[in-house]
């Protein structure tokens, strides 16, 4: 069996997810004996436009992200989204709430044409995207976990359950009953509940479950005195390109 | 049965013997109003006073939310290894309702085969009960499990200036010899016991009616209007469940390293409360909406062990009612539901 040819790409965001791949450090060896990687904009000078499966990282927010991708989408045979910005569209979708104008002179003032700037959106507002691997930073695990389905020809099991599970397994102090403000209870699951675990409430950077019971998250937080604000913030910080769960606010 | 009476002076140094000699787990503060079973090396970290439910169940001592089942290497034959962690081991300072809990483990895990993961560690572990006065969501006594029976080798009842103790196995009378300064309970004793029985069971705030609960139960079942309503609160988010003393369901994980030659097998706590719980291969799912998730838990708990092992599967902990964010009350559900089918 020849290696699967592999790209890894980063589209607008910080990095961090390619920098996670670059992290397995004791698994490096064994991955790179398991695929062919043949582009890494992160990690290898070198390129090459041939390869079947691609790892995307970062959201589309500018037309070269646009036009990036569209190449990209027309070689690979499968592609796999890399992380919130990338598969919910995440922090850059903060954007979005000013309008692109907007923010463009905010950041950019008189200088605002040099930039190319779109509507910030998840690449499968564009491309169909075979798998996800969720989080902002996604779970290393997880990434050798999907590689690993990939190779073998079985679907990554990828949860849908949230992160509440996580939080029960490991005994965690509910954040509610530590007066805190948590998005667990609608957010998908995988990361371990790694900021719940670390006395921080859940902000949903691995985007919803697939059934979120948002009205009652919401009645929930309005019991805990939280202001409007709040709640849009949370719902907001990595998930406001998703439309219809802004409506439900 | 034994019945003994430690002195409350004695208290103190029988567990400080017992810390020294064994592995000690027993109920600690954890955070701010929420207490978990851990292990203790300090008796001053122990502390039996807690008002509310444990975080999570004793259960998991011998059934921990997650394990490896089984590791495999992959040469020219498959090489397998099991390897069940299982120190002597002492729990300390868990209540009736929740030696209830693991007496419902026991028969599951060896209902059809001895599960050994589990088994592994429940023939080494020593179980002393305390008595507690009732938390706001226990309602064990409803239930008839507010007292445990069986399924311990000490349970301590505190007389205010002595404890009196059930010896329920040869085990516990060993160690309440070998660590403890007692005497045989005498009449005055049990009268005191008594008295405190009686107390205890006027504690109980909350409360389920179970009367003609079991022979009406698939009209309760069938009330569709109901499940719905209670349901829409419902977060599926699996927390009743993933606390629950007697939930038993698990899934089972086969993770390999990224080179195919090594790999492990790894349960871990699962929850019927997951739209992905009824999920088969070829992506039917049985259960795919929460009313008909959370009528068919209720079930489990009210229903279905009353016919095979003649007990209810809820304990009437509470812990479930103290997890959900969306208030969801099982002992207020069964009052509700009764008096909607006029049962």
């Amino acid at each position: 069996m020849s290696k699967p040819k592999v790209g890894i790409f980063g589209l607008t965001g910080c990095g961090g997810c390619q920098l996670e791949i670059l992290n397995l450090e004791d698994q490096l060896l064994d991955l790179f004996a398991a695929i062919d990687i043949v582009h890494f904009t992160e990690a290898i000078t070198e390129h090459s436009d041939n390869y079947d499966i691609a790892l995307i990282e970062g959201s589309v927010a500018t037309k070269h992200d646009l036009e990036r991708l569209e190449h990209i989408s027309k070689i690979a045979k499968v592609i796999v989204s890399i992380g919130a910005c990338s598969g919910i569209g995440g922090v850059n979708c903060l954007k979005n709430l000013y309008g692109v104008e907007k923010a463009k002179e905010l950041v950019y003032g008189d200088k605002k044409e040099w930039i190319d700037a779109i509507e910030t959106k998840p690449i499968d507002e564009y491309v169909k995207v075979d798998y996800y691997i969720r989080g902002c930073p996604p779970n290393r695990s997880e990434i050798v976990d999907v590689i690993r389905s990939l190779i073998v020809g079985k679907i990554p099991e990828i949860p849908n359950y949230p992160v509440c599970v996580e939080c029960k397994r490991l005994g965690n102090t509910c954040m509610y009953d530590l007066g805190k403000t948590c998005m667990g209870v609608v957010s998908r699951a995988g990361c371990g509940a790694r900021c719940p675990s670390a006395k921080s409430g859940c902000e949903a950077c691995r985007g919803f479950i697939d059934d979120p019971n948002v009205n009652a998250q919401k009645d929930l937080l309005a019991k805990y005195n939280l202001k409007i604000e709040d709640i849009m913030g949370m719902f907001n910080l990595y998930n406001a390109c998703k439309k219809t769960d802004r409506k439900t606010i | 049965m034994l019945y003994k009476v430690l002195k409350k002076g004695s208290y103190d140094l029988f567990l400080a013997k017992l810390i020294a000699d064994f592995e000690f787990i027993g109920p600690v503060k954890k955070d701010k109003a929420t207490h978990d079973f851990k292990k203790i090396s300090d008796i001053r970290k122990l502390d039996v006073n807690y008002k509310r439910t444990t975080i999570a169940p004793a259960k998991k001592i011998l059934y921990p939310s997650t394990e490896t089942l089984l590791q495999y290497e992959i040469n020219e034959d498959i090489e397998m290894s099991v390897d069940y962690e299982a120190g002597e081991k002492i729990l300390f300072g868990i209540d009736a309702c929740d030696v209830n809990g693991l007496n419902f483990l026991d028969r599951f895990f060896s209902d059809e085969m001895i599960d050994e993961p589990y088994f592994s560690k429940r023939r080494k572990l020593t179980v002393i009960g305390l008595d507690r006065m009732p938390s706001d969501t226990n309602f064990s006594l409803s239930l008839g499990k507010e007292y445990a029976k069986d399924g311990f080798d000490l349970f301590l009842t505190d007389l205010n200036n002595r404890y009196f103790v059930r010896v329920g196995s040869e085990k516990g009378n060993d160690i309440l010899t070998k660590y403890a300064d007692v005497s045989d309970a005498g009449e005055d004793d049990f009268k005191d016991y008594n008295k405190f029985m009686d107390t205890y069971r006027k504690s109980f705030k909350l409360k389920a009616d179970i009367n003609n609960l079991y022979d009406n139960y698939e009209l309760i079942y069938n009330n569709k209007d109901f499940w719905n309503r209670v349901a829409k609160d419902c977060y599926s988010c699996g927390s009743c469940c993933l606390v629950c003393p007697t939930c038993f369901c698990f899934n089972v994980r086969d993770d390999m390293e990224l080179n195919l030659k090594k790999g492990a097998k790894t349960r871990e706590w699962d929850s019927c409360m997951i739209p992905e719980y009824g999920l088969v291969a070829g992506g039917h799912n049985f259960r795919p909406d929460k009313e008909n998730r959370l009528k068919q838990r209720y079930r489990c708990k009210l229903k279905t062990f009353i016919d095979r092992f003649g007990t209810y599967s809820c304990v009437g902990c509470g812990r479930c009612i103290e997890a959900c964010l969306a208030k969801i009350n099982i002992a207020e559900d069964i009052n509700a539901v009764k008096k909607e089918v006029s049962v």
